[in-house]
């Protein structure tokens, strides 16, 4: 038996491991083709959105991982007090001073081995933390306990099995409820949020001065966003074409999908075990692809099938396909049951009773959806571009890695005036439809 | 042979285990106008919606023609269904659709799938449509859309609709419910017209007593479910009112 899970730990560390290695040479074979094939502003754009990812990884994931992390200890925290102090294993949150309580005190840990739990992941290091920052770590931290001072006092009329788990046993009658600011708890609520600002601010390095100083350095930036390159216009124009030739075709093409499995994801039209099955598949898979962004299909999609406008295509019609199915049928699932039981009683057949009982019912909200989509496809064809996926975006990005402010400059002003005007055009088509 | 057999029907319905109906027994004759009265909540749309399988009897039998419909495959059942109209208490057209669409629709089940999802249909269906459509007075509102008529119209919409089914037995659901005292009356002329000219069997529930009186041959009053009254509208005393409505209730008349 103990070899038997060696075995799997084995396993799984080595699958792990494969995985890692997999992704670093994927990783490193971009750059070694980067650095033989690619002319150097391609280049120099590609380093510069790698070191954005990059960057994008270390400020992103470690703070949510952390609060995943919180929020677990939170749970796990919160059911092991009401067990103990109820006896039954209760799903009911801690009140926040509690939450407050482990905060703190994990916040205190970490910053004791200046490491959080995401930032270990990232394997990455904060900087020293300055005097002042040490002072304000000094006095805020022993303050947390605090709170748990006042979850003991604020007890009226509540049995200790209560006030542990802030589960209202008695009547809501009973207990006389008190103005928030004569509470130790609104107190510390107002503390509380102070506090959370400042270290926020703290931990995002808000600093106003840098407006200042940095201004002159900028000038050159400033300078080039109020002498667009004019010339670039012809060929921004093609690539605002082909931009919007991107939202088109993966809107249309994402239309039919997306309403042929619309009604497979429809509640009130799958009855029955089996295609009540089948709809939650969809409907899981659909919430699990939608949650996942455009942009990290784009860069999927860069990977699978080459830098280009079809990346940028494909990852637009897998989110429109997902996004679509999900309007889609939530208009399915709101439609009036009343036509569609008048036609059933007529004695027509299902495909009969869809077309003439549901159909004629959600054609409109269909087409106004399909709009808004390809508004949205329109918006983000420039933005998966950036990453890779072609289009007037990836040659942006190209020129902002190269410093090239009056390029970038020209190509943002069209991509402005292309999202402004369809966005009014959808807006008024929309509008003739509702 | 009597022309609808209802047999110790009964549907429970699984869901909060709400007894709809209860061992229900009649039967109507060929060309019979039957009214059915009740609280609401007293199962009479469960009823009519038994008796063409909209929804599922838990136990019982409902015969047509002598046929067991209760034991019918779907594909059987939408075949009976053809010959059975309905009208519903909102009327449950189409609104997007326009007039002539949805008396179309009654159409359905005569006409062969592919064609009818193409939205093609005979052409005397179309004529057939329009004689319909101006037996009720509305063939100038033909391409109107639904919504744009008035609750009246809406509802002789709703008939010309099961009219096209060139029905043997019209189902109505509190077919004026939602509509006022006189175009009520005017729409339950429409029925009646249906009934003594066509010889078509109505069964139909109502709310108004007064109605049922004016229009009814026969009445059947249901409570929780249960028959607590069968026999002709002449037979409801204050008695039999009180017992079938609560002894709270006082008659309301509507003209």
């Amino acid at each position: 038996m103990k070899r038997f899970w060696a075995k799997i730990r084995a396993g799984v560390w080595a699958g792990a491991a494969a995985l890692r290695r997999r992704a670093t040479a994927l990783w490193e074979a971009g750059r070694g083709f980067l650095r033989a094939y690619g002319w150097p502003p391609l280049r120099r754009a590609a380093e510069f959105l790698l070191a954005w990812l990059k960057a994008l990884r270390i400020r992103v994931l470690p703070p949510l991982l952390d609060l995943v992390f919180l929020g677990y200890l939170w749970l796990a925290t919160s059911i092991a007090v009401s067990f103990a102090a109820t006896g039954r294993v209760a799903y009911t949150l801690l009140s926040w001073e509690w939450f407050v309580l482990v905060v703190g005190v994990t916040g205190a840990l970490w910053s004791a081995w200046d490491q959080t739990l995401g930032l270990k992941v990232v394997r990455h290091r904060l900087s020293p933390a300055s005097p002042g920052m040490r002072l304000l770590y000094a006095l805020f931290w022993p303050l947390f306990p605090l709170t748990l001072v006042t979850a003991l006092v604020d007890r009226e009329g509540r049995s200790p099995a209560e006030w542990f788990t802030d589960l209202r046993l008695v009547e809501a009658g009973e207990a006389r409820p008190r103005r928030w600011y004569r509470s130790p708890t609104g107190w510390l609520a107002v503390l509380g949020l102070g506090v959370s600002l400042a270290a926020a601010v703290a931990v995002t390095r808000v600093d106003l001065r840098a407006f200042v100083t940095r201004f002159e350095k900028t000038l050159k930036f400033w300078r080039a966003i109020f002498s667009p390159a004019w010339d670039q216009a012809g060929l921004g124009l093609k690539l605002l074409v082909e931009t919007l030739f991107m939202a088109v075709v993966a809107t249309a093409f994402a239309v039919p999908v997306a309403a042929a499995l619309s009604f497979l994801a429809a509640r009130n039209l799958m009855r029955g075990p089996l295609p009540r099955l089948l709809y939650t598949v969809l409907r899981v898979t659909g919430s699990f692809t939608r949650s996942i962004d455009a942009i990290i299909w784009a860069i999927i999609f860069a990977v699978w099938v080459g830098t280009g406008s079809f990346a940028g295509v494909l990852a637009l019609f897998v989110h429109s396909v997902v996004d679509l199915m999900k309007l889609y049928a939530e208009q399915i699932e709101a439609i009036d049951p009343g036509p569609v039981e008048a036609i059933t009683a007529t004695g027509a057949n299902r495909l009969q009773v869809l077309r003439y009982g549901v159909i004629p019912q959600i054609i409109n909200p269909f087409i106004s959806f399909t709009l808004y989509r390809w508004d949205i496809n329109v918006r983000m064809a420039t933005v998966v571009g950036l990453v890779g996926g072609g289009g007037i975006g990836f040659r942006l990005a190209w020129y902002l890695g190269a410093y090239a402010f009056s390029e970038a400059t020209m190509l943002t002003l069209l991509i402005v005036l292309m999202v402004w005007s369809i966005d009014w055009l959808s807006a008024r088509i929309r509008e003739k439809l509702a | 042979m009597a022309h609808v057999v209802v047999e110790n029907l009964s549907k429970i319905y699984e869901r909060g285990k709400v007894r709809a109906l209860w061992n229900v027994n009649f039967s109507v004759e060929k060309g019979e106008f039957l009214v059915l009265i009740g609280l609401s909540g007293s199962g009479k749309s469960t009823l009519l919606r038994c008796i063409n399988r909209l929804v599922e009897p838990t136990s019982g039998r409902v015969f047509l023609n002598g046929l067991e419909l209760t034991r019918l495959s779907p594909r059987a059942m939408r075949r009976v269904r053809r010959r059975i109209g309905m009208i519903f208490q909102q009327f449950n057209l189409v609104k997007r659709a326009t007039v002539l669409q949805n008396v179309l629709a009654g159409r359905l089940g005569y006409t062969s799938t592919l064609p009818s999802l193409l939205g093609w249909f005979p052409k005397r269906d179309i004529q057939r449509a329009k004689e319909c459509l101006e037996r009720v007075g509305l063939l100038d509102k033909m391409y109107v859309r639904a919504d744009q008529l008035s609750g009246g119209q809406q509802q002789r919409v709703g008939i010309a609709r099961a009219l096209m089914q060139e029905p043997e037995l019209l189902l109505a659901d509190e077919p004026v419910s939602a509509l006022d005292p006189a175009t009520s009356h005017s729409v339950m002329q429409y029925i009646e017209q249906i009934n003594k000219e066509d010889g078509v069997t109505v069964i139909a529930s109502l709310h108004f007593l007064s109605l049922a009186r004016r229009y009814g041959q026969r009445i059947l009053a249901l409570r929780a479910g249960e028959v607590v009254f069968d026999g002709p509208p002449e037979a409801i005393d204050d008695r039999k009112f009180k017992e079938i409505y609560g002894e709270e209730a006082e008659e309301v008349e509507i003209r």
